[in-house]
């Protein structure tokens, strides 16, 4: 069961990429049958789900490479499944929004179902050096989607994002080879490590190490380089999927593998992380006013938003981080639709420039319906109350405040940046007389809006139906974060030191006296 | 009759099977050339591919022999030989495939290039089985010898002979080094000349420690020269440009096998005790070969120059199973190098597709490939992408068994650097991908626009188009179905005795060192031996 969302993918990409040249046309139709089996294979997954239960509720487990202590071990969890959920939704819209007049389309869909796989994989793999090689993966699918199908300097953007995502990619396994020798366990399997001991030391070490992984990934400030130029290059189906659900693999690398195998060391330098997380929600948010390209301000603002994941994770209060998935699964849908529109926008017009647009919402020569549905997405951006976004942020800065207060005010103020940014593009981009050279705008077919209208639906439905964000990975997040009556019940002796006899390690974060 | 029967049991001649299949392969190509004349040169190549695949049979029969030694000791035909003379011929029967079109394309004589192949084959073997000093120099410049007139076959061409000459001169250098490293062993270990035998003779020398450094630093010399490690590099770049573009395939496969042959055995064997000091020197090959191979190969513009340095890199990586010296170590350096002999030779099996349709191997002449032959650049593309370890394919699981094992020995500085290594070898093999798959059709180069129809019927192409498939399928499932081959590289070692018994010897060694530093406290410089 399982395994169908990764080989159908995988089979439907081999199959689309060797389909003789006559029937290279409809690949697009075979990509999206392909695409809505996936997804509805994702929600009879979701079905057999029992929001009250932690733990992995489906699993399969073969034998792989014992030498090297690899199976092949997935599972799917509160935590992954509604991952898995964006991750197949995305990549149907993602299918849907591409051009029917690509270039090479059978290499294109192909690598684009390779993507989804490769990501699905990522999500399910409950051994880590399956997680790692699946985080590998998608690295060349997505190389080729930027350095083929992107904007004119879509070569520089590319071989950046490769190289970054390659280093990210070796640091991750250096910090699972680290942690797979110092506790000798026998396997790469994730529920072995966790029931592994280490000495404070050396997680606080090997969580380093993870965490400059990730944090290229994600990406948070100073790692953050490639993002923007590999969201201005790439084309809009590949910049939905790169910010809907790629960068999210990092964030659940962070709650899965950060939290889930070095908690000691997480607890000691979540300080640290919350002040990182404010640092780089505020340098996206200063970063986004400053950008000229459309493209460009969503790109920050994905970074500035990212961040506060780190900070709800920092936090690590059961809340916080029911909070984080919420914001990773908000985040998902709202960049998306940013993306999408964006997308629109540069193709109709002919340019993103924030400068030479002007009064697109006249509603009619200009693009009316995407300027509401772009105004309604960034107000979920924002945080407008009623959408998914104010849910998933308010969340975080509720679970967060009571740990970290400093941290999660200088974050709010990015929340507070957010609506500057945004509005001072949205003011410039559908307000004011629109301009001569824009006065003729070719016509926005249907097939352009369902997708946004589609996400946009999502967005507000789960905005005031909060429970539908939060349910599914509750009971799973307040496990993880359990760390005092599970992973801690036998006290850890490296750690013992920072306790007073009798403590538990939540009451012993030091900072609080501060 | 009992000293005949006990006199051909140490003979043992039926132990080496395998070479005299390739022998009479070997007299069966020179003979029917001669006698047949060019009519019949076109099946030569073919017989010679069927006695190598039926050398590897023959090997298969002699897997866990009972009585692995042969000629008076001086050939063990233990599982680690059998491995490695597995992938030295496997890699010879891949070679000659993309030889036939290439050497008729150029003008040279078929069969007496497969016949001195072949001979280079047998020394590879031989090689990979000796265990005695004058064997392994026997077998050790069979090789050389038939390398240096390999890489000189296209005489008419200067570069050619410039490559000869420049091997030529540098390999006899090295061997001369290597023989006189030789003679020392050979001294210091009271006339010893079987490997065994000369460790057991150095245990027992005293004050030689200088003398036998001396003697192991010009041994590993000379195998570095055959594995190409930095700092004895320096043939490689310039033979590889020069010489027959098939040559270089077998060089930078099938005698780097034979290279790392030889150094397991020799080192691990003969040099027991002084692990520490070849671990050394290996970390500092492998550091310098992974930095420089590398480094350098991102500033080439030629196809074969790259290959040339990324196969210096590669066998950096392969270095730090050496380095970390156990059984996992010597089993996933095995595992490397057979998965390396596909992705690589795949590699250069589409490099000579390109050279013989085009007839340059530029970098830069490869834009725009996909849109004239898919198939080419579909092999070379995930060829190319194995080498830089990209998942799924063979090489990213041959990676992860090697740095899993050094990482296992306690190496991180040098698996660290391996995964460092890794990253930079990505951006130049993706950079041969990025101009065969991304560029535009406007943006193709003017070769590729002349590109000719793609045959496969012409004479000698059909063998190149079956090594490229060949090469592409195993690159891309012999990573995913590995465990059968790792337990195979696995099984080789755990069953080789020679090994297991140095590594016995080491620890008695070390026991009775330090009984006698607990007798005797004033004997400290034996303890720190």
């Amino acid at each position: 069961m399982l395994s169908a969302l990764i080989w159908i993918p995988v089979i439907g990409g081999i199959i689309i990429g060797f389909l003789p040249n006559q029937l290279a046309e409809k690949s697009r139709s075979l990509a999206l049958v392909i695409g809505s089996i996936i997804l509805a294979f994702t929600l009879a997954i979701g079905l057999q789900f029992d929001p009250n239960q932690s733990g992995l509720f489906l699993s399969e487990s073969f034998s792989w490479l014992d030498q090297l202590g690899l199976t092949y071990y997935l599972g799917v969890d509160g935590l992954a499944l509604p991952l898995i959920f964006i991750n197949s939704f995305l990549t149907l819209i993602a299918i849907y929004t591409s051009s029917t007049k690509l270039a090479r389309p059978r290499f294109y869909y192909a690598l684009l179902l390779f993507l989804s796989a490769g990501t699905a994989g990522a999500f399910l793999a409950q051994n880590v050096l399956l997680f790692f090689l699946f985080y590998e993966v998608e690295l060349i699918p997505l190389y080729f989607l930027i350095a083929i199908w992107g904007g004119t300097n879509r070569g520089y953007a590319a071989t950046k994002f490769l190289l970054y995502t390659a280093i990210s990619g070796a640091l991750v396994l250096a910090s699972f080879l680290g942690i797979v020798w110092l506790t000798g366990a026998s396997s790469f399997d994730y529920d072995v490590l966790r029931s592994q001991v280490l000495p404070l030391s050396s997680q606080i070490i090997l969580l380093l190490i993870l965490l400059a992984g990730f944090a290229i990934k994600i990406p948070f400030f100073p790692f953050h380089t490639w993002l923007p130029d590999a969201h201005v290059e790439a084309s809009t189906p590949i910049s939905v999927l790169l910010a809907g659900v790629l960068l999210k693999l990092g964030t659940y690398g962070l709650l899965r593998f950060g939290i889930g195998l070095f908690p000691d060391a997480w607890n000691l330098l979540a300080p640290y992380l919350a002040i990182w997380a404010a640092v780089s929600a505020l340098f996206g948010a200063l970063a986004a006013i400053a950008q000229k390209d459309m493209k460009r301000v969503v790109a920050y603002s994905s970074i500035a938003h990212m961040a506060y994941i780190l900070l709800a994770a920092a936090a690590a209060t059961p809340l916080s981080l029911t909070a984080a998935v919420a914001q990773m699964i908000s985040h998902g849908l709202i960049s998306a639709l940013l993306f999408l529109l964006v997308g629109v926008v540069g193709k109709k017009t002919g340019t993103r420039d924030v400068d030479t647009l002007r009064g697109l919402l006249n509603p009619e020569r200009g693009l009316p319906i995407i300027g509401s549905l772009l105004i309604l997405g960034v107000m979920a951006s924002a945080g407008i109350p009623g959408m998914a976004g104010f849910i998933s942020e308010f969340i975080v800065f509720r679970g967060s405040f009571s740990v970290f207060p400093i941290a999660t005010l200088l974050c709010l103020v990015g929340t507070g940046l957010t609506a500057v940014y945004f509005l001072l593009m949205i003011n410039r981009v559908f307000f004011g007389r629109l301009p001569l050279a824009f006065s003729n705008l070719p016509a926005v077919p249907w097939s352009d809006h369902v997708p946004a209208i589609v996400l946009a639906i999502l967005i507000v439905t789960l905005g005031l139906q909060p429970n539908w964000l939060v349910r599914w990975s509750e009971t799973q997040t307040a496990s993880l974060s359990n760390f005092d009556t599970e992973t801690l019940a036998e006290v850890r002796p490296a750690s013992r030191s920072l306790l007073q006899p009798g403590q538990s390690i939540k009451e012993s974060q030091w900072w609080r006296s501060l | 009759m009992e000293f005949a029967s006990n006199f051909s049991d140490q003979l043992n001649v039926g132990l080496i099977l395998p070479e005299g299949i390739v022998v009479a392969t070997l007299l069966a190509v020179l003979i029917g050339d001669l006698i047949l004349g060019r009519r019949a040169a076109r099946g030569l190549p073919y017989i010679a591919i069927a006695g190598l695949l039926l050398s590897i049979v023959s090997l298969y029969f002699y897997w866990d022999a009972e009585n692995p030694t042969a000629l008076l000791g001086s050939f063990s035909g233990d599982d680690l030989s059998i491995i490695f003379r597995g992938v030295i011929a496997l890699s010879t029967a891949v070679t000659i495939l993309m030889s036939i079109r290439y050497v008729e394309q150029t003008g040279g004589a078929l069969s007496e290039f497969i016949a001195i192949m072949l001979t280079a084959t047998l020394g590879g073997m031989f090689l990979a089985g000796a265990n005695e000093l004058v064997m392994i120099f026997v077998a050790l410049e069979t090789l050389s010898i038939s390398s240096y007139l390999m890489t000189g076959y296209m005489k008419r061409d200067s570069r050619s002979n410039e490559a000869a000459l420049k091997y030529l001169l540098i390999g006899a250098a090295s061997s001369a080094v290597f023989l006189y490293g030789s003679s020392l062993l050979y001294g210091l270990s009271g006339g010893k000349t079987i490997l065994p035998e000369i460790a057991q003779g150095l245990a027992q020398v005293e004050g030689g420690e200088l003398a036998s450094a001396i003697a192991l630093v010009f041994m590993i010399a000379g195998i570095a020269f055959k594995i190409s490690a930095v700092p004895f590099h320096q043939w490689t770049p310039d033979v590889y440009e020069g010489s027959p573009t098939p040559v270089v395939a077998f060089l930078s496969v099938g005698s780097k096998a034979a290279g790392f042959a030889l150094a397991i055995r020799l080192l691990v064997v003969a040099f027991p005790l002084e692990q520490p000091q070849w671990r050394l020197i290996f970390t500092a090959l492998a550091i310098l070969s992974m930095i420089l191979g590398n480094a350098v190969a991102l500033a080439q513009t030629s196809m074969k120059r790259l290959l040339a340095y990324s196969s210096i890199g590669q066998a950096g990586f392969v270095m730090i199973g050496m380095v970390a010296a156990t059984q996992a170590g010597y089993a996933s350096m095995i595992f490397y190098l057979l998965v390396y002999l596909f992705m690589n030779l795949g590699a250069f099996t589409g490099l000579i597709l390109f050279s013989l349709r085009t007839g340059t191997d530029q970098i830069t002449e490869y834009a725009g490939l996909y849109q004239k032959d898919p198939l080419l650049t579909l092999g070379l593309s995930i060829c190319l992408l194995s080498l830089g370890g990209i998942p799924p394919l063979a090489g990213f699981f041959g990676k992860i068994y090697l740095f899993w094992a050094g990482w296992q020995a306690g190496l991180y500085g040098l698996v660290i650097l391996g995964l460092v290594a890794s990253v930079v070898s990505i951006y130049y093999y993706i950079r041969v991908v990025k101009m065969m798959v991304v560029k535009e059709p406007q943006e193709m180069s003017d070769t590729v626009r002349n590109y000719p129809a793609v045959r496969w019927n012409l004479p000698g192409m059909r063998p190149l188009q079956v090594g490229l498939v060949f090469s592409l399928v195993v690159t891309s499932l012999a990573g995913i179905l590995s465990n059968p081959l790792f337990t195979l590289a696995n099984t080789s070692i755990e069953n080789t005795e020679a090994l297991k018994s140095a590594s016995t010897f080491l620890e008695e060694t070390t026991a009775q060192n330090k009984e006698v530093s607990l007798a005797d406290p004033m004997a400290p410089a034996i303890v720190e031996k």
